[in-house]
C-alpha cells in the first residue's frame, strides 16, 4: 500500500486547467505533512505538451494513460481508466477539481473505488491527526467540517479558487506510462464534437466594472435599473445563472462555473445569493460590493462591502451618485 | 421512450442545524419541503421528451409520507406514475444504492436527475446511480434528442464556454442542467386531481440490505456559519448615504 495522494488532472487542447494546479498545490502540502508521496494522473491522447507542463509541478510521480481511443471516449470510460490506475497505487486520498468535468467524474470514480465522495469542498486539511474537509450545505448557509475516518481512503473534490494557489516546488517528477486496455472497456457513449462558444459582442471578462444581477431582481422589467447603474459607472451588466435559465438575459453575460470567470476592478452583486458556482467565477475581483436583502446570503462571504438593503432603493441611489460624480468631473 | 426521473424532496429554509449523535447525520428544523429545483428541470425535460417521442414518465423519490406532495406535483405536471421509497437518507452513496435498486425493479430507457440538491450540494447521486446500474451517463446536459430507437444525442456543458455533443446508447442516465426547459405552473385544480392518483410505495427491505445504507468512512465534526473570506464591512444608513460611501470606495480602485 503506497498511501500516496493522487491528483486527477484536467486539460484541454494542450493546456492544463488552473484547477489542476490548485489541486497539486493542496496535494503537495498534505503529502508533505503526512509523509507520503504525491502522484498525478493524466488521461487522453497525444499528451506531450501537457506532460511537459505538469511534470515540473511538484509531484513525485506522473502517470500517463495515453490511448487514441481515449480522445473520444465518454466519461464512463475515462472514469473507469482513472479508477483502475488509482486501484494500482492504492491512494489514501484522491483529489479532483470540482469543475463541471470533475463533477461528472468524481462520483463515478468514488463509486468504482468504493470510497466516500466528499464533493464541493472548500478545504481539506489535517486536524488532530485526521483528514478533515470543509464543505457548504443547505444553499451555502452552513459549513460543515467532516473527518475522513482512518485518514481515508476517500475522494475529495474542491471548488475552483477555494484553496490558495502556491508556488509549486520545481522538481522533476518520475514519469510513468500506464498501459490500459481501453478496447476492453465497454464503450457506451462517444464524444462527437466539442464546441467552443464564439467570442460575443459583450465581453464581460474584459470590463473593469461589472454590475451583476441575480434572482433578487424578481421582475424582468426591472433589470433596466441594473443596466443604468452599469452604464453610469462605465461598466457592463452581468448576471447569475438563474436569469439566463429564465431567459431574461443572454448567456454571454453569465458569471460562474458554467459561464465566464471574471476579475474586474469592481464587481457589484445585486440580488445574487452567491451559489458556489457563482462565487468561483468572480471571487478574485478586486473590490466586491454585495447588495442583498438576506444578511445570511453566501455572497457576503466574499464581499468587501455588504449592504443589507432593498435593491430598488439602493441601486437607483448609486446610479444618481455616479452621475453626480460624472457631472462634477465634466464641469 | 420510458423515462424515470429521480426527484428529491429538499428542505426549504433550514435552521438549527446540529450533528446527530454518532456524527453520521445532521438534525435540523425546516418548515416545508419542496421539489429540489434542479430535479424539477429534469422532470420538465422528461415530460418534453415524452411529448416529442411518446412513452411514459415515472417519477421516484425517497422519504416519509410528507414527501408525497412533490410526487403529486410531478403527476400534475404530466408524469404518468409515481413511486415513493419509504426511507430517509442523507448519505449520497446510500441514496444512490437505494435508487439504483429501485430502478432495477422498473423498466426504463432513460433516467433523468438534476445536477445537485440544495441541501447537500454534493451532486453525487445521479452519476453514482449510473455507475451502479452500469449505464452510460452525462452531466450538466442542456439538450437531448433521440438518435434512432437505441441511442440519444445530448449536449453537455464543460465549463468556460465549452460544450460537448455526446452520443449515448440506451439505457442511459442524464443529470440535466437548470434552464433546459422552462418550469411550468400547475393550476390548483390539476394539483387536486393529481392527489387522487395512486403512489406506489416501496420499502427499504424490498431493495437493499440495511448495511448498504450505513454511512461509512466519515463523521461530522462541526457545523457553523461560513467564515467570511472577504471580511465584509457592512454599511448602514439611508440609501443616499450608503450610495455616497460606496461610490467613494469604488472610485478609489478605478
Amino acid at each position: 500500500m503506497s498511501c500516496d495522494i493522487l491528483v486527477i488532472t484536467e486539460h484541454w487542447k494542450g493546456r492544463v486547467d488552473a484547477i489542476t494546479y490548485q489541486m497539486l498545490a493542496k496535494g503537495r502540502q498534505l503529502a508533505d505533512s503526512m509523509g507520503v508521496g504525491l502522484t498525478a494522473v493524466v488521461v487522453g491522447h497525444q499528451l506531450g505538451v501537457v506532460v511537459e507542463a505538469l511534470k515540473v509541478k511538484g509531484m513525485d510521480t506522473l502517470l500517463i494513460i495515453d490511448d487514441p481511443a481515449l480522445e473520444q471516449a465518454g466519461a464512463e470510460v475515462q472514469a473507469h481508466v482513472i479508477a483502475d490506475a488509482a486501484l494500482r497505487i492504492d491512494p489514501s486520498l484522491v483529489l479532483i477539481g470540482y469543475s463541471l468535468v470533475g463533477m461528472e467524474m468524481a462520483p463515478a470514480i468514488a463509486t468504482r473505488l468504493g470510497v466516500p465522495a466528499m464533493t464541493n469542498c472548500v478545504n481539506v486539511e489535517i486536524l488532530g491527526g485526521e483528514l478533515v474537509v470543509t464543505r457548504p450545505l443547505f444553499d451555502g448557509t452552513v459549513h460543515a467540517k467532516i473527518a475522513l475516518e482512518g485518514r481515508g481512503p476517500a475522494l475529495v473534490a474542491i471548488q475552483r479558487g477555494a484553496t490558495p494557489m502556491v508556488q509549486l516546488p520545481a522538481k522533476a517528477a518520475s514519469v510513468q506510462a500506464v498501459t490500459v486496455d481501453v478496447q476492453a472497456i465497454p464503450t457506451r457513449s462517444k464524444v462527437l464534437e466539442v464546441i467552443e462558444e464564439s467570442v460575443s459582442e459583450v465581453d464581460i471578462a474584459k470590463a473593469e466594472v461589472l454590475v451583476a444581477v441575480g434572482r433578487g431582481i424578481g421582475d424582468k422589467e426591472k433589470i433596466s435599473i441594473i443596466e443604468e447603474l452599469a452604464e453610469s459607472l462605465g461598466g457592463l451588466m452581468a448576471c447569475s445563472r438563474p436569469l439566463v435559465d429564465l431567459g431574461w438575459l443572454s448567456r454571454e453575460r453569465q458569471v460562474g462555473a458554467s459561464g465566464k470567470s471574471v476579475a474586474p476592478k469592481v464587481y457589484i452583486a445585486c440580488g445574487i445569493s452567491g451559489a458556489s458556482q457563482h462565487l468561483s467565477g468572480m471571487s478574485d475581483s478586486r473590490l466586491i460590493v454585495a447588495i442583498n436583502k438576506d444578511p445570511n446570503a453566501p455572497i457576503f462571504q466574499v464581499a468587501h462591502y455588504g449592504v443589507v438593503a432593498d435593491l430598488f432603493e439602493l441601486v437607483p441611489a448609486l446610479t444618481e451618485e455616479a452621475k453626480k460624480v460624472k457631472r462634477k468631473v465634466a464641469s | 421512450m420510458k423515462i424515470a426521473v429521480c426527484c428529491k424532496a429538499a428542505p426549504g429554509a433550514v435552521t438549527d442545524v446540529k450533528i446527530a449523535p454518532g456524527g453520521k447525520a445532521l438534525h435540523y428544523q425546516s418548515e416545508f419541503q419542496v421539489m429540489n429545483e434542479c430535479d424539477e428541470y429534469a422532470l420538465e425535460e422528461a415530460i418534453a421528451l415524452k411529448r416529442a417521442y411518446g412513452g411514459e414518465v415515472t417519477v421516484l423519490t425517497m422519504g416519509s409520507i410528507t414527501t408525497q406532495d412533490i410526487l403529486y406535483l410531478a403527476l400534475a405536471k404530466g408524469a404518468d406514475r409515481a413511486v415513493r421509497i419509504d426511507v430517509q437518507l442523507q448519505d449520497s452513496q446510500a441514496a444512490s444504492a437505494v435508487l439504483a435498486a429501485a430502478l432495477k425493479k422498473l423498466e426504463y430507457d432513460l433516467v433523468l436527475t438534476g445536477t445537485q440538491s440544495r441541501d447537500t450540494l454534493s451532486g453525487v447521486v445521479g452519476i453514482a446511480i449510473a455507475e451502479r446500474l452500469e449505464i452510460p451517463y452525462a452531466f450538466a446536459v442542456t439538450q437531448v434528442e433521440a438518435d434512432g430507437d437505441k441511442a440519444i444525442k445530448v449536449r453537455k456543458e464543460l465549463g468556460g464556454g465549452r460544450y460537448a455533443d455526446v452520443r449515448l446508447s440506451l439505457p442511459a442516465l442524464l443529470c440535466v442542467q437548470t434552464g433546459i426547459q422552462p418550469l411550468t405552473y400547475v393550476p390548483p385544480a390539476r394539483m387536486l386531481r393529481a392527489r387522487q392518483q395512486a403512489v406506489r410505495a416501496l420499502s427499504l427491505g424490498d431493495l437493499v440490505a440495511e448495511e448498504q445504507i450505513v454511512p461509512r468512512g466519515y463523521r461530522f465534526l462541526d457545523v457553523f456559519p461560513p467564515e467570511r473570506i472577504g471580511q465584509a464591512q457592512f454599511l448602514e444608513g439611508n440609501a443616499r448615504e450608503v450610495a455616497a460611501t460606496l461610490l467613494a470606495k469604488i472610485k478609489e480602485v478605478l
